[in-house]
C-alpha cells in the first residue's frame, strides 16, 4: 500500500446528554493511503459527523490514537495536511470567491504570486473563473460548494474530509460536486473521506464503510494492525 | 499581511456596502477625540496667551524691589552682566486715580524707560499708533482700550491723574492738584484685566507721581532665546542683594493662576476621556455581537488551521483599527473646529446679543488655542489604547470557542 495518510485506531467518543452518557463511537479503526477514497455511511445520529470532526482534529476523542502521515495529529499541522468541505459551505461572506480560496493559504503564510496563481487555477478548475470576484451571496449553493472544494485543495493537502458535501444541494448539483471532488482528488492524489447518506455517491469511492453501533464495518475494511 | 489583519479589515470595511456598524463605532471615538483636542487646546491656549501677554509686556523675569530700588543703575548693570540676560529695563508700577469727562477710574500706572522698554517688552504691537510708547514724554500717556472707552477719551484728549501722595498731602492740609496728561495712544492686548486698567507713562512721570525721586519699584528682564528663565532667576537671586531685591520668573509671578489653569485642564481631560471610554464600550458591544453572529465563521477559521490566539488577534485588530480610524478623524475634526472656533463663539454671542458679556467675563476677546505636543500625544495614545482594550473581551470570547461547537452553532 502507498504511504499511509490517515491511521485511526480504537477511536472512542461519548457525550453527556441529560443524565445519560451516550457512547457514540466505540472503537473505530480506519486507515487510508495516498490517493485512496473511502465513503462512510450510516443512519442519522450514528456519529458520522462526530467521527469526521475527530479525524480532522477538531474534537478530542475519549480514547484511541490518530495519526496523520505517520505522525500524531496536531492542530498546528491542520492547515497544510488536510482540507475540509462542510455541508453548509462556510464561506466568509465579506470576501469574494477567490479570496475565500486564498484564505486557506493565508493560514500558512501571506500569499504571494504562486499562491494567487494556484488559487486562480483551482477556481477555474471548479468552473468558476468568471465568478472569482463575486461575493458568496452572489453565488448559488452549488457554486459556493465548488468554491469550498477549491479552498479545501488550496494547500495541496494529503487528506480531504468531506462531511455530507451535497446535503444542502439538489440532486443534479450534488452529482456535479461529488464528481468534481472525486476527480480532483484523483488528479492530486489526495486521500478522500466522504461522509454521505447517498449510496450512489458512496459507490463511486474506492471503499464503502458503514458506521453502525459505534463501529465501522464494510467491504475491504482495512486491517490497521498491519500498519 | 497576517490573515487576522486581512480579515479584520475586510470585516470592518466589507466591499460593496456601507460599513454601518463600523461607522457608528468610529463616530463615537471620533467625537470623543475631537472634544478632547478642542478642550485641551483651548485650555492650553489660555496658558499660552497668558505667557505671551506677560512676556511681551514685562519680559520673562521680574526683579522686584523690597519697597523700592534707590540705586537702579547699579542693579541694572549687575543684571545685564548675568549670563542668559538679553536686556533689562526699570519700571515703576502702582495704582493711581484718574478722572476724565467727570468719570473716575483707578487703573495701574506703569512708568517705563522709553529708551530701553522695547528691548524687553514688545509693546509696539499692542499700541495704536505703534510708536505711541516710543514717543511718550513726561506729559503724555497711553491708555488701555477699555479704560479709554469707560472714561470717554480718545487720542488727543486730556486726563487728570491723581497721585497716591494726595492722601499724605491732605493729612498735612496741603493742596495737591492732579496732573494733566495728554492721551497719545491706546493699548489693546486682548486680555480683559489689562485692557481695562492700564496706563503707560514715562518712568520720570511715574517717579514724580509716587515721589520716588530716582528710585524704581523693579526691573523687567528679557532672557535670551532658548535660555531657561528659571536658571536666570536662580543666578540673579545669587548675585543680587537679597535684602533689597528678589527675582521671579513669570510663572512664579502668576503661579496661582497657572496652577488653577492646569488643574482645570487636567480635570477636563479626565472627565472628557470618559466620552472615549463610553465609545469604547460601544466598540466592545459591537464586537461581542459580531462574535455571536460569526460563531460558525470562527469555527471555520479553526477548521482551516487558525490558532485561538490568531482568532483573538482578529477581533483585537478590529478594535485597534476602529480606534486608529476614529482617532485620526477626530484629530482632523478637532483641529477643524479649532480653526473656526472664534467665528463660532462670536456667532453664538451675536445670536444671543452677549458680545460684551463674553468680553467682560472671559479674560480674552478671542478664544485662544494652543495645542501642546504632549497633550496631543496623550489624547491619541489614550484613545487608541482604550479602543484596543475594548476588543479584549470579544477576542477572549472568540478564542474560547471550540471549532466543533462553533460549527454546530445555530
Amino acid at each position: 500500500m502507498s504511504e499511509v495518510v490517515l491511521a485511526a485506531r480504537g477511536i472512542r467518543k461519548s457525550y453527556q446528554s441529560g443524565g445519560l452518557r451516550i457512547e457514540v463511537l466505540r472503537g473505530v479503526d480506519i486507515a487510508l493511503g495516498a490517493g485512496e477514497s473511502v465513503s462512510i455511511r450510516g443512519e442519522s445520529g450514528s456519529g458520522k459527523s462526530t467521527l469526521l470532526n475527530l479525524l480532522a482534529g477538531l474534537d478530542t476523542p475519549d480514547g484511541g490514537n490518530l495519526a496523520w502521515g505517520g505522525e500524531p495529529a496536531n492542530a498546528n499541522r491542520r492547515a497544510t495536511f488536510l482540507g475540509i468541505v462542510f455541508q453548509s459551505f462556510y464561506l466568509i461572506p465579506e470576501i469574494d470567491a477567490l479570496a475565500n480560496v486564498l484564505m486557506a493559504a493565508r493560514m500558512v503564510k501571506a500569499p504571494g504570486a504562486a499562491e494567487r496563481a494556484r488559487a486562480q487555477d483551482l477556481i477555474a478548475r471548479v468552473g468558476l473563473a468568471e465568478r472569482a470576484t463575486h461575493l458568496p451571496t452572489q453565488l448559488s449553493g452549488g457554486e459556493r460548494q465548488r468554491v469550498a472544494v477549491a479552498r479545501a485543495l488550496m494547500n495541496a493537502p494529503k487528506l480531504l474530509l468531506a462531511d455530507e458535501p451535497t446535503g444542502n444541494l439538489d440532486e443534479y448539483t450534488g452529482d456535479a460536486v461529488v464528481e468534481l471532488l472525486l476527480e480532483l482528488c484523483r488528479e492530486t492524489q489526495t486521500a478522500l473521506v466522504l461522509v454521505t447518506h447517498n449510496a450512489a455517491y458512496a459507490a463511486k469511492t474506492g471503499r464503502q464503510l458503514f458506521l453502525r453501533d459505534g463501529v465501522l464495518n464494510g467491504s475491504n475494511s482495512v486491517d490497521v494492525s498491519a500498519r | 499581511m497576517p490573515w487576522y489583519l486581512y480579515l479584520a479589515c475586510k470585516q470592518l470595511f466589507p466591499s460593496g456596502r456601507f460599513p454601518f456598524f463600523t461607522a457608528i463605532s468610529v463616530l463615537g471615538v471620533t467625537l470623543g477625540v475631537a472634544v478632547l483636542i478642542i478642550v485641551t487646546s483651548v485650555m492650553g491656549g489660555f496658558g499660552y496667551e497668558i505667557r505671551r501677554m506677560i512676556v511681551e509686556t514685562e519680559g520673562e523675569v521680574d526683579v522686584k524691589a523690597t519697597g523700592y530700588l534707590s540705586d537702579p543703575q547699579d542693579v541694572l548693570a549687575q543684571i545685564s552682566a548675568t549670563p542668559g540676560v538679553a536686556a533689562a529695563t526699570p519700571y515703576v508700577k502702582g495704582v493711581v486715580g484718574v478722572q476724565a469727562n467727570s468719570r473716575p477710574a483707578y487703573p495701574i500706572f506703569r512708568g517705563v524707560d522709553v529708551g530701553t522698554i522695547e528691548r524687553v517688552a514688545n509693546l509696539a504691537r499692542f499700541t495704536n499708533p505703534p510708536s505711541a510708547i516710543a514717543n511718550l514724554d513726561d506729559d503724555s500717556v497711553v491708555v488701555s482700550s477699555q479704560l479709554a472707552t469707560s472714561l470717554g477719551v480718545h487720542v488727543g484728549d486730556k486726563i487728570e491723574i491723581y497721585s497716591p501722595l494726595l492722601i499724605e498731602k491732605l493729612k498735612n492740609d496741603e493742596v495737591f492738584l492732579p496732573r494733566e496728561f495728554r492721551v497719545v495712544g491706546e493699548l489693546y492686548i486682548g486680555h480683559q484685566q489689562l485692557d481695562s486698567s492700564t496706563i503707560y507713562g514715562t518712568l520720570r512721570a511715574a517717579q514724580e507721581l509716587y515721589g520716588l525721586g530716582r528710585s524704581v519699584h523693579g526691573i523687567y528682564v528679557r532672557v535670551k532665546p532658548d535660555v531657561d528663565e528659571h536658571a536666570v532667576v536662580a543666578r540673579l537671586n545669587t548675585t543680587l542683594p537679597r535684602a533689597t531685591t528678589q527675582a521671579y520668573s513669570w510663572m512664579e509671578s502668576w503661579a496661582d493662576f497657572l496652577w488653577v489653569l492646569n488643574l482645570e485642564k487636567s480635570i477636563n481631560f479626565f472627565l472628557l476621556l470618559f466620552i472615549v471610554i463610553i465609545a469604547a464600550f460601544s466598540v466592545m458591544s459591537s464586537l461581542l455581537i459580531s462574535v455571536v453572529r460569526k460563531t460558525r465563521e470562527i469555527g471555520l477559521l479553526g477548521a482551516l488551521g487558525a490558532r485561538p490566539r490568531d482568532v483573538a488577534l482578529c477581533f483585537c485588530a478590529q478594535a485597534f483599527i476602529i480606534g486608529l480610524t476614529g482617532t485620526a478623524i477626530g484629530v482632523g475634526m478637532g483641529f477643524g473646529v479649532l480653526a473656526i472656533r472664534n467665528d463660532l463663539v462670536h456667532g453664538i454671542a451675536r445670536l444671543m446679543q452677549r458680545q460684551e458679556t463674553l468680553r467682560q467675563f472671559y479674560q480674552f476677546s478671542d478664544l485662544p488655542s494652543h495645542t501642546l505636543t504632549g497633550d496631543l500625544v496623550m489624547t491619541v495614545v489614550a484613545s487608541i489604547v482604550i479602543s484596543t482594550l475594548a476588543g479584549l473581551i470579544p477576542a477572549w470570547r472568540a478564542a474560547r470557542l471550540k471549532p466543533v461547537e462553533a460549527l454546530r452553532s445555530e
